[in-house]
């Protein structure tokens, strides 16, 4: 079937089309050059005067794992605020701050959003983690999984293996698990805390296996870096959250001495200690150094004001944070020795200093960072806020008297402690889909998505132009999912299924000696159940694998 | 005026939700309107007037004639007037209830007074389990307004209470007062197994000894000079509790949880 949008505004930044008038042709769901003249469109939808961008791809956000169960379990009052009933051809289930798998797919959907990765692919949860998003419907996913804190990496490089062996062996678990990329949180810190260390600075030891967090991001980048594993280290840096984390943040850029590295929710990991409540603003330094360093991308994980509940790997840091729990409970637990997990529901507001200026702050990197294609649009959902206000934050960023307006309600203290209304800056509609769509496409090496030239596949979101961007970004007209019309005016009109997107570098099959033998006396798990297969995804019918090219060893 | 009433046409195998039925939602609403009003009924939505004969006017004094235990969250977060159900009623009955009164001459099914703010609720006959609890997950039960139950109550009566009191002249269930905050429970006939789990403060007013958990220590029998004074307060009520000769002043005191902290009390007769 031969499909045509006609007379829209495409801003395309992998093309370099920003705000032309385009037609756009669609067939077997890629998007194809002009046909020739005399070829009957089967399917005509007019869209002139509205804007045309690639579907949007969240390259950081909490979709799959058993920490989305565990705060699902956690929050049942949560729950009971949103319930989704379900339609003829949805399923119901519930939203707010953590959705159910199905309304996931939904909401996504219904704001232009047609891919989404899970960061925190633990390798011994992946299965499960999979199979969740397995039940996300519409969306793409993928995972970046979680090394780091492992203890079979840890002793590999107690024990001082070569680099070439820890190349096989992140290859291999990259392969085993099913990921695109791989991710580090706290590096070492997860570990360190089952060993009673409380905090961990870049160069401090791990108390048992005498190895620092400065080694294992530089030996984690390199490994990807030789790989030719196409999306950098994915980097949730030390002292999250902590005041005066701007240093650990240069020193982790600094030390990662120029290989490609990936900071993800910056925001909380640039905070200064200045001013009378000893925390400021850390932002303007951080943009500074992504701005020097091209080898460094960054997502904000911008915060919103509002419930949600914080979920993250990083056991050290939400052991600390259980203080500020909102309601009063909270989980901490290890995952066999992998990793371990925190869930933390939290209430930011605006009235309160800090997180007024956590709010700032993400908004000044936003602004400060020069280069669209290094900086990305996420809240880290669920952690800085739902995904359901990226609108809200679209129209932030675009929108200087807004922003503004925002400002003046914060808490008056961390007014006068941002540079924020002093920031002229205001994105552009090819800004964002660079933010929102060809930026991230890029950083993940997907070879064709999230762009709008022949050959990609036609995941397309379509929105009627209005001066208030929130609303402009809340409801597109129609969004297209490989060809096909799944939303239409912000409602599902049909229900497809996403692929599952990985990265396959290449290993010594002889790593699984050592492992098999590591596994039969340390894990719960056989080295052969360990390893996902195709099938596994795939035998549902619904499930598909689609595998990026590396870039090519450097 | 007469009271409103809604006739159950006992017509659908389904649990219907009643909780659009409540004065503060129908006040100033014409019958026509009222008739209209959906509720959920299973999976489908029903209009009230498919499921109920519909008679009278007055929305503070709303009658549910005809009644089973399928009718569910009847006066949920009703914030005044009266409501009278006639037969049993189903789970959630006062849900959140902000005032006035509930009565049920029937049974009622789990979650009776749930999250009860203030009001009063009385049931005729037996209740269900999670008497004036709290909401799976939800940390306080109920903050407010009092609970009689003629009959018997089911197990976790008081299940995170906070305040107000829960007065069953039947028998309690097990976990009678687990996880409870503060308020007062008493029961003038048998308890179950383990009452006051977990148990923070508060009072459990028992006339028969309960197998005692180890998790309380016994302090001795003595003259508690305030149980007159709570007696006293139960002189107007409709129920056995009313009757002076139920009265006493002195009792032994079991001090728990200890896990903790010890201070809520068992209150036992002697």
């Amino acid at each position: 079937m031969l499909i045509k949008l006609t007379g829209g505004t495409v801003y395309d930044p992998n093309s370099g089309v920003a705000g032309q008038k385009q037609d756009i042709y669609i067939e077997d769901g890629r998007i194809i050059a002009p046909p020739a003249a005399d070829r009957a469109v089967d399917r005509e939808y007019d869209v002139s005067g509205k804007v045309v961008m690639a579907g949007a791809i969240d390259l950081h956000s909490h979709i799959g794992g058993g920490k989305g169960n565990i705060a699902r379990t956690l929050l049942p009052e949560d729950h009971r605020l949103d319930p989704v009933a379900r339609t003829l051809i949805t399923r119901s289930g519930n939203g707010h701050v953590i959705p159910s798998t199905f309304v996931t797919g939904y909401r996504y959907a219904e704001m232009g959003y047609t891919a989404a990765f899970e960061p925190a692919l633990l390798p011994i949860n992946a299965r499960q983690a999979h199979m969740e998003m397995g039940d996300i419907p519409i969306l793409d996913k993928g995972g970046y999984v979680m090394l780091g804190s492992d203890d079979y990496l840890l002793r590999m490089l107690t024990a001082k293996k070569d680099q070439k062996a820890i190349n096989d062996y992140v290859a291999w678990t990259m392969n085993a698990a099913k990921a695109i990329g791989v991710k580090v949180v706290n590096a070492g810190g997860i570990n360190a805390f089952k060993f009673n260390q409380r905090k961990l600075d870049l160069d401090e030891q791990n108390v048992h296996y005498g190895v620092t967090p400065r080694q294992i991001l530089q030996t984690l980048a390199r490994a990807l870096q030789e790989l030719g594993v196409t999306h950098p280290l994915h980097v949730h840096g030390c002292n999250l959250g902590v005041p005066g984390n701007v240093d650990t943040t240069l020193h982790t850029i600094d030390g990662i001495e120029g290989l490609p590295m990936h900071l993800t929710h910056i925001q909380f990991h640039s905070y200064g200690k200045e001013g009378d409540y000893k925390f400021s603003s850390g932002a303007a330094t951080i943009a500074e150094a992504i701005n020097r360093n091209k080898n460094i991308t960054a997502d904000v994980g911008q915060v919103m004001f509002g419930q949600t509940v914080t979920a993250s790997g990083d056991s050290m840091r939400q052991h600390y944070n259980h203080r500020f729990a909102h309601p009063d409970k909270w989980i901490c637990m290890d995952i066999e020795c992998d990793a371990g997990c925190g869930v933390v529901p939290f209430k930011y507001r605006d009235q309160n200093f800090v997180n007024a200026l956590q709010w700032a702050i993400g908004l000044e990197i936003f602004l400060l960072v020069d280069d669209p294609w290094r900086v990305f649009l996420t809240t880290d959902h669920p952690n800085g806020a739902p995904f359901m206000s990226y609108p809200h934050l679209i129209r932030l960023l675009m929108d200087k008297s807004f922003r503004n307006d925002m400002l003046a309600r914060i808490h008056p203290e961390a007014q006068k402690m941002t540079t924020l209304g002093s920031i002229e800056r205001e994105y552009s509609l090819q800004e964002i889909a660079i933010l929102t769509r060809a930026g991230a496409a890029r950083i993940l090496g997907l070879k064709d998505r999230g762009a709008l030239s022949p050959g990609n596949w036609a995941d397309i979101t379509v929105y009627t132009e209005d001066a208030d961007r929130e609303k402009m970004f809340a409801k597109p007209n129609f969004v297209f999912k490989d060809g096909e019309l799944v939303a239409k005016d912000g409602e599902i009109v049909q229900v497809t299924w996403g692929t599952t997107h990985v990265a396959q570098p290449e290993y010594d099959p002889s790593v699984e000696v050592e492992l098999k033998q590591y596994f039969d006396r340390y894990l719960t798990m056989k080295l052969g159940n360990f390893k996902i297969s195709d099938d596994e995804i795939t035998e549902t019918g619904r499930g598909s694998i689609t595998v990026h090219p590396l870039r090519g060893a450097a | 005026m007469s009271a409103l009433t809604f006739t159950f046409k006992q017509n659908t195998a389904q649990r219907v939700d009643l909780s659009p039925l409540v004065s503060q939602n129908l006040h100033g609403l014409s019958a026509a309107e009222i008739a209209a009003l959906e509720l959920q009924a299973g999976n489908a939505r029903l209009p009230v007037a498919e499921l109920f004969d519909i008679s009278g006017a007055d929305v503070q004094d709303i009658v549910i004639a005809n009644a089973t235990a399928k009718l569910d969250y009847i006066g949920k977060s009703s914030a005044g007037g009266k409501i009278s159900v006639l037969g049993d009623a189903g789970a959630y009955t006062g849900m959140q209830l902000q005032g006035g009164s509930i009565s049920v001459s029937g049974n009622a099914g789990l979650y009776l007074g749930c999250e009860l703010k203030n009001g009063s609720i009385v049931v005729g006959g037996n209740a269900g389990d999670y008497v004036g609890g709290a909401l799976p997950g939800n940390k306080q039960g109920m903050r407010g307004g009092s609970i009689i139950i003629k009959g018997n109550a089911g197990s976790r009566v008081g299940d995170h209470l906070r305040r107000g009191q829960i007065l069953i002249e039947g028998d309690a269930g097990d976990y009678l007062g687990s996880r409870m905050l503060a308020g007062t429970i008493a029961v003038l006939g048998q308890v179950g197994r383990y009452p006051g789990f977990a148990m923070r403060r508060g009072t459990l007013l028992l006339w028969n000894t309960p197998p005692l958990p180890a998790y309380f220590n016994d302090c001795g029998a003595n003259t508690f000079a305030f149980l007159p004074l709570l007696f006293a307060s139960f002189k107007g009520l409709n129920s056995r509790f009313a009757d002076s000769g139920l009265a006493f002043s002195r009792a032994r005191r079991y001090g728990g949880d200890i896990v903790e902290g010890g201070r809520g009390e068992i209150l036992v007769k002697v």
